[in-house]
Parts: structure tokens; sequence; C-alpha cells
């Protein structure tokens, strides 16, 4: 792991923070070393309300999520501002964490669901609608309905926007002939041929039974019977070949143990900055576009830090670094100003139009559906 | 209240999955017929088991007969806190230092720069073994070395001053008498590994499925309560009658003697 | 033999040398050495989450590991009086229980636990109607304490168990024949005797449950033990960190090793 943060390293923005907050040096200086000059105009209005607002939310604060998707900075920031440590637990896949969930007694004050369980989560009584009055950075205006809508259910806001993005393909081209693949046909028949035991696939069921059935080109939220069976067909012809069922594939990817990975954008983007010969793709019969949010369950044991995390990440100048960082890109207009066109015109964050408009949203369905639930165990287990 | 859980258990087995997952209370054997569905978990473990078990006997037998029988005095204790050591560390910073070993920077590496080819060791059934017989190889030294340190080496003396070979003493003389801690060593490793997780999970990639991890999956991913609880009554059920066919076939062997016991 | 020896040796500590070089490493990689430093145990030293997973953890095992003696203890002396058919039942449950696996231990006890509380927390929810924070039960220390206890105490009892057979029963006989009571026998001839067996059953099950990660894994609830927070370390990306950690923790049981080798060994001189 290298030290990815684009601007300064961790510790020198502790530093500047710590200079900054004894007074010691300007705002001005510490927003122009620290790279948030950038962003001076929001921010000022922000860290100004932020040191306001510091009251005493307690000494912690615990985030569910997924891996390599905060930069660790940002939390130990949060920290030096609100006086609460992150403790970040990381999962694979929505159904985990429903199921910890359902079991009850998590002890999470945030965690980041992804648009198609919401619903679900409210059905179950599990997430709470949010106190948006707490959350004064989430302005609705400056967001894409398409990715914070799903966010919204009976009229009640119950998850903030984080970002979105879409799930393809991560392909190391130096042993392809230089080329990415770009169609999950050829994912699923070269994992069989030239790729055997290079290959990974997500521990979620979602996109790993998803992109099979888009092999078939099958809808990526099938439930029907029959289409379920054409995609455990394959996946158990492929199991063999796999390197590894996993979520977390980025050091495999790294290590050169993997040569293609079932990914998704930011992991795509972290790999290919790094490593620019790994490169990132759309299948183009379809798959998964996505967005992921903010939630707060029920019973949140800090909920005040909890509403102060979200508020301090949805600041359009933390979100900024956040994108920056884990490379997905976000639905909020205010960060999307602050980005440079090449940014914003990066064909991993931003694919061509025609690829994204083949891409399907999860559907509920596929959340609860037992025969999907038990197709992915059959799998595994296999 | 020992066997309580186990009841609770039993009860769940014959319910339903709810509608979100989870459980939902009902009658029927559904459960039971349908798992012929993890048949792949339970041969995996019901194979790599016994294997990985065969693996650690191997290993630990020759080290155990070391320490008790040719190690100097002076060095006996000393060897032996070194046998348990690594056991102190975490079960899983230890295996998390085999995927570094096993992965593509670590042995195959080696490998390749010896001129022998690309091998993949890490999550293959291989990685899993080599991580049960790291993990519990102290458990079967142990009681393997307690019954060769017990064994009087007047006999071995004897043997040897009638002219025996050493091979037909070890054969008629130490490996006999060494059965109790043979016996007991296996179960205690055997046991343990068919309730494996951790180290599939570590270092299988997903790929090496103990019954074990069919477990976690249906109680972390897809959240079938119902299915989970009869894939454990079955395991717990195919537990009992290996052992208990297990602890008959040695006490017969080892000439009915009685002090094969569990601990 | 001896190049053997070696050789076993060497599979046991390669893994452990790697751990402890890369709790040194400078650089913020578990896979690559960057120069050598001791960041990381400050780190680990200062990072409240680690230090608490450790202060549960040892709460826990403490806990969990003197009920398990206690009850164990009890269990193995009453079986002692049961005869006949009874006693085949029993033993034969605890033969069971010995051989149901942690994770199955760590299954029931969630689904017992979440059965139990969907059962007592309307009632408490009723109960305390109007109070803003009626109390809620859920998974945490006490199902974990019970999980762990419950799964160590098959393993006291076995202990104990044994050393009780080969307990020298005339010495009971002769103290009740010379007029001691029951609880004095007890207390002055059976404990004694069988208190390595208890000691033994203690250790064990203190052991036991300190490493123990599938059963916390199903019950913990939000308590993290050691073993959990290296997991979802392990998860969150690798940094030396848990090396440090695990480092350390190898030299505290070393020390505490080499400290009872010492101990035992000048009893044993006095002697």
């Amino acid at each position: 792991m290298t030290d990815r943060n684009d601007f300064i390293s961790r510790e020198k923005f502790m530093q500047e923070l710590m200079r900054y907050k004894k007074g010691s040096v300007s705002r001005r200086h510490f927003l122009g070393v620290t790279g948030l000059g950038l962003a001076t105009s929001v921010l000022g209005a922000t860290l100004g309300r932020q040191a306001m607002a510091q009251t005493n939310i307690g000494d912690r604060v615990v985030l569910a999520s997924w891996p390599n998707y905060h930069d660790p900075a940002d939390f130990d920031s949060f920290k030096a501002l609100t006086g609460a440590a992150v403790d970040l637990n990381v999962f694979g896949s929505n159904e985990e964490m429903l199921a910890k969930l359902q079991a009850g007694g998590t002890g999470w004050d945030v965690f980041v669901p992804t648009n198609y369980t919401i619903s679900t989560y409210v059905e179950l009584g599990l997430i709470e609608p949010l106190d948006m009055s707490l959350i004064p950075n989430y302005d609705p205006a400056s967001f894409d309905p398409r990715f914070a809508g799903p966010g919204t259910v009976d009229g009640k806001i119950y998850a903030v926007s984080k970002d979105w993005g879409t799930t393809g393909m991560a392909t190391n081209t130096a042993n392809n002939g230089g080329k990415a693949l770009t169609s999950w046909k050829e994912f699923w028949d070269m994992t069989q041929a030239e790729f055997s035991g290079r290959t990974t696939v997500h521990d979620y069921q979602l996109t790993t039974i998803g992109n099979a059935l888009k092999y078939f080109g099958y809808s990526f939220n099938s439930i029907d019977p029959k289409e379920l069976a054409d995609a455990e067909k394959l996946l158990l012809a492929v199991k063999p070949h796999l390197f590894a069922i996993t979520s977390d594939y980025q050091p495999a990817m790294r290590n050169g143990d993997a040569w293609l990975a079932m990914c998704w954008t930011g992991d795509g983007k972290q790999l290919n900055r790094d490593m620019p010969e790994i490169e990132y793709t759309l299948g183009k019969e379809g798959g998964e576009i996505w967005s992921d949010f903010y939630a707060v369950p029920v019973g949140a044991p800090h909920r005040e830090a909890a509403y102060a995390l979200i508020n301090y990440l949805l600041d359009p100048a933390i979100n900024m670094k956040e994108t920056l960082f884990h490379g997905q890109p976000v639905a909020d207009a205010r960060v999307n100003a602050m980005l440079t066109p090449e940014r914003l015109a990066d064909p991993i964050l931003y694919p061509a139009a025609d690829l994204l408009s083949a891409l399907e949203f999860g559907a509920a369905q596929t959340l609860t559906n037992p025969d999907r639930a038990e197709l992915m165990a059959r799998f595994k287990s296999a | 209240m020992l066997v309580l859980p186990l009841i609770v258990v039993f009860v769940f087995s014959f319910g339903e999955r709810g509608p979100a997952g989870g459980y939902a209370p009902a009658f029927s054997f559904d459960n039971f017929l349908n798992l012929g569905a993890r048949w792949a978990a339970f041969k995996n473990t019901m194979v790599l088991a016994p294997i990985g078990t065969l693996a650690c006997l191997l290993i630990a037998y020759p080290l155990a007969y070391f320490l008790a029988v040719r190690a100097s005095p002076k060095w006996q204790t000393m060897l032996l806190i070194l046998v348990i050591v690594p056991f102190w560390t975490s079960i899983l910073i230890r295996s998390y230092a085999w995927i570094f070993l096993l992965g593509g920077k670590g042995l195959p590496s080696l490998i390749a720069a010896m001129g022998l080819g690309h091998i993949q060791l890490i999550n293959t059934p291989f990685a899993v073994l080599v991580g049960i017989v790291y993990g519990y190889l102290p458990l079967m030294v142990f009681p393997i070395y307690v019954s060769l340190e017990r064994l009087d080496k007047r006999l071995l003396e004897a043997a040897s001053d009638l002219g025996a070979p050493p091979m037909n003493t070890f054969l008629t003389v130490t490996l006999p008498l060494s059965m109790p801690g043979v016996a007991t060593g296996c179960m205690l490793v055997f046991i343990l590994l068919m309730g494996e997780f951790l180290i599939p999970a570590m270092l299988g990639g997903g790929k090496v499925f103990f019954v074990g991890n069919a477990l976690v999956d249906l109680f972390v991913q897809s959240r079938n309560w119902a299915f989970g609880s009869a894939v454990a009554v079955a395991l717990v059920l195919v537990m009992l009658i290996t052992v208990t066919a297990y602890m008959r076939f040695t006490r017969r062997w080892a000439g009915g003697r009685d002090d094969i016991s569990l601990m | 033999m001896r190049l053997y020896a070696l050789a076993v040796y060497l599979f046991l500590y390669v893994p452990i040398g790697i751990i402890v070089l890369f709790s040194f490493n400078a650089g913020k990689a578990a896979s690559q050495l960057q120069g050598l430093s001791v960041q990381w145990y400050g780190k680990a030293l200062s990072n409240t989450f680690v230090v608490e997973a450790f202060q549960n953890s040892l709460v826990v095992a403490l806990t969990s590991s003197i009920l398990a003696t206690v009850f164990g203890t009890m269990a193995a002396l009453a079986l002692q009086s049961v005869k006949g058919k009874s006693r085949a039942l029993f033993d034969a449950m605890i033969y069971i229980a010995v051989m149901v696996p942690g994770i199955v231990i760590g299954i029931a006890t969630l689904i017992a636990m979440v059965t139990l509380f969907d059962l007592v927390n309307p009632a408490l929810k009723a109960l305390f109607a109007g109070a803003a924070n009626a109390p809620q039960l859920g998974l945490g220390y006490g199902s974990l304490i019970a999980a762990h206890g419950l799964f160590s105490m098959s393993l006291v009892i076995i202990i104990v168990r044994a050393r009780i057979s080969g307990m020298d029963r005339s010495l009971i006989e002769a103290s009740a024949d010379l007029g001691a009571t029951p609880w004095g026998t007890f207390r002055q001839v059976t404990l004694p005797q069988i208190a390595p067996g208890i000691l033994a059953g203690f250790l064990l099950a203190f052991t036991f449950s300190f490493d123990d990660f599938i059963i916390a894994f199903f019950v913990a609830g939000s308590n993290t033990t050691l073993p959990i927070y290296v997991f979802s370390s392990i998860r969150r990306g690798v940094t030396p960190e848990i090396n440090a950690i695990g480092s350390m923790v190898l030299a505290v049981s070393l020390c505490l090793l080499i400290a009872a080798q010492s101990i035992l060994r000048r009893k044993a001189d006095k002697s």
C-alpha cells in the first residue's frame, strides 16, 4: 500500500490542522498548504460551523462500510475536530450488513447501504428517518436525483448519498497483450481459458450472479428460476478456474496473483492510478450501476456522533478529498464544480453514454430473494 | 445446560427462512431433504479433516519422539516450550503470515526463480492443509510426547541389549506403547478440524469450503437460519458417528485398554 | 533426527519471524519492507480500540473461565455420586457436548439469545412504557460470556473428572470414618487432590476464550474482542499495526511462560 493522499500526507495534514487550531498559522495558510484552499468559499462557512458545533459528541463513532472506501486522513481530522474516533468495520456485501442488523446488537452508528437495499431496511424498521437539521451540509438541490433518490422512502429521507459507480472488470493488460476485456462474455469465457486461476469475483450475490446472468443476456436483476439455473451452471463451471471469491481483490491484483477481477469503479481507479497496466472497463452487455448512502441504524449507540460524521463527510471540501482518494464519482454538484475538467472526463469514473445506458440499478427483490441467496451459497460451497 | 443450545438448534432446523431472511417457525423436513446442496462442503471436510489430522500426526510423531527420547534433558523443557509458543499468537495473525508466504510474492516467486515455473499455492487445498498443520501441530505433539515420556526407557535398553534391531524395537515396543497419545492427539485435532472455519476462509480464498464456512455463509450472508440449523445438526451427527466409530476402533486396536480418553 | 526437528522448528518459526519482522516496518505495507521503525507499536498502544478490545478479551476470558471452572467442577463432583442408568445418560451428554464444534455453539447461542430477546424486549418495553430509554437486551458481554462458559465447561468437567477418577478414594473414607463433616472432607481432602485438575481446566478455558474468534464472531454484538479486532483489521487492509499487536501478545505470553517456569522450578527445588 502506498500513501494515496493526493494533496499532502496524513501526518502533514494533521500537523497543519493542529497548528491552525492552535492559531499559529492563519486559516489562509492552512487552507493553502492542505490544498483545501480550492474550496475556500464553501469550507470557510463549514469549518466555522463545525468549530462552533464542537459540543461533546462522545469519544467514538462506529462506521460499517466497504473495502478501500474512505481516506483515513479524513477520519483523523474528524477526530481532531470533534474528539470522536472512527471505528471502521469493513464488509463485502449488503447481505452481510443486513444479516448483522437483523441479528441485532451491531453497535453501528453509521453504515453504508447500496441503493436497492434501503426500502427493505425501512420495511424491516432497521434504519431511522434522518434528522436533516443535523446534516446542514446536505443540500438536496445539488444532488443528482438519479443517485440520491433511493434514499427517500415514502417522502422521508432515510439515507443521504455518499457516491455512485459501476461494476465492471479490471484487467491486468500486461497479461493480455495490452488489451482490456470489454464484455461479460469474454470475462467468463477467458476465465475458463487464458485467465484460468487468475480471476476473482465478488463475494456478493448481486454482482456475481448478476454478471453471470449478463453472459446469457438476461437482466442483471433476474429472479426467474430458469435464468438463475443457467447462471448457476455457468458459475459452477467457472469455479475451478477462479483465483478467489472475494470482495477485497486489490491486494491480489496488486501483487500479481490475480490478472482479472470483477471490480467496482473506485477499486478500478485506485488500481489504475498506481498500476496503469490495470485497466477498468464495463461489459458491453450491461451490468450494474449503483449508488451508496450513509444511513443511521435504529438504536445507534452514538447517535450524535453519527450525524456529526455524516455531516462532516458531506462537507463538499471533505467529500472532494474522499472522492479523490476512493475514486468513485459523487452525486454532489458542489463537489463536481471543484474538480478539474480532466477528472470529470475520466472514462473510469464517467463511462461513455452508450455503455452507461446499458447498465441497471440493483432491484430490491434481489436482496430478499431466497433463490439468489441460496444459489450464491451453493456456488461458494461447491 | 450443556445440551440446551443443541436442542435450540434442533428445534430451529425444522423451521423455515423468514421472508427477509432469519427464521420463521414451521414444521417440515425440507431443510434436511435439502442437505444435499451442501454435499460438497461435507465432502471437503470429511476428506481434508482426516488428511489434515494424518499430516499433523506424521509431522508431530518424529518430533515428539525426538523430544521425549533423544533430546538432551537440559534442552527438553526449552524445546517443548518452543513448540507451544507459536500457539500463543492469534491463529488469525499466523494464518495471515501464511497468506504472505504462500502468495505470489512468497514461496511461488522463489520456486519460479529456481526455474520451476508458475505454481499457485494460495487459495488451494494445499494452502489450507499447511495452515491446518501449522495451527494444530502443538495439539498433536503434546499428547504423543506425554505418552512417550512415560515409556519405561529400560524396556528400550532391554530390547537393544537383546540384539533387536532399532526398527524392530520401535515397531514392537515404542509404537504400541505410544498409541494412547496418538489416539488422543488425533481425536483432538480431528474434532477441532471438523468445525474449522478460519483457516479455509483465510487460506482458501472462498474456494476451499468446509462445513464451518457453509454455516457462516448461511447465517451471515444468505440469512437462512433454519437451513443453517439443519446443517449444524447434520455436522454434529456426522461427528458423533465418526468419533464413536473411531473410539471403538482404536480401543480394539490398542488391545481393549481403557486409557484412551478425550483429554 | 536432529535435522528433522530443526526443520519442524523452522516451519514453526518462519511465519512468526515474518510477523515480528514486519511489525518493525517503517512503511505502511504489510508485505514490503521499507526501513525499520517502532512507530506501529506506538500506534497500536495509543489506539483506543485496540486497548479496549484487549480489555474486553481479558474480562470475557476471566469471567467465562471462572464460571466454567466453578460449575464444571461442581458438575464433575456431582456426577461422581450419580450411578447406574442416569450416569450413562449424563456421560453420553458430556460426550456429545465435548464433540460439538465451537461454531455450532456460536450459532446456537446466537439463535437462543435472539429468540429470548424477541420475547423479553417487548415485555420490557411495555413495563417501562413512557420512559425514554426502556432497557433493551441485546447481544454483547452477556451472550459472549455465556457461550464461552458453556463451551469450556465441558472441557473442565472432563479434566476434573479424570483427576477425580485417579484420586485415592480410601482417603475420603478414612476422613469420614474419623468423623469429619462432608464439607470438611471436601475442603481438606478432596479439594487439594483435585486442585491440579481444576487449575488445568481453568487455564485451558482461559486460553480458549482469549483466543476464540468464531463464537465471538456470532454473539459478541458490538463488543470487540482482540481476535475480532484483528479479523476486521485484516479486512480493512493490513498495516503493520496488526503485526505489532501480534508480536506484543507473543512477547507477553513468553514472559508469563518463563515466569511460570522459573516459579515452578523454584518450587521443585525447595521440595
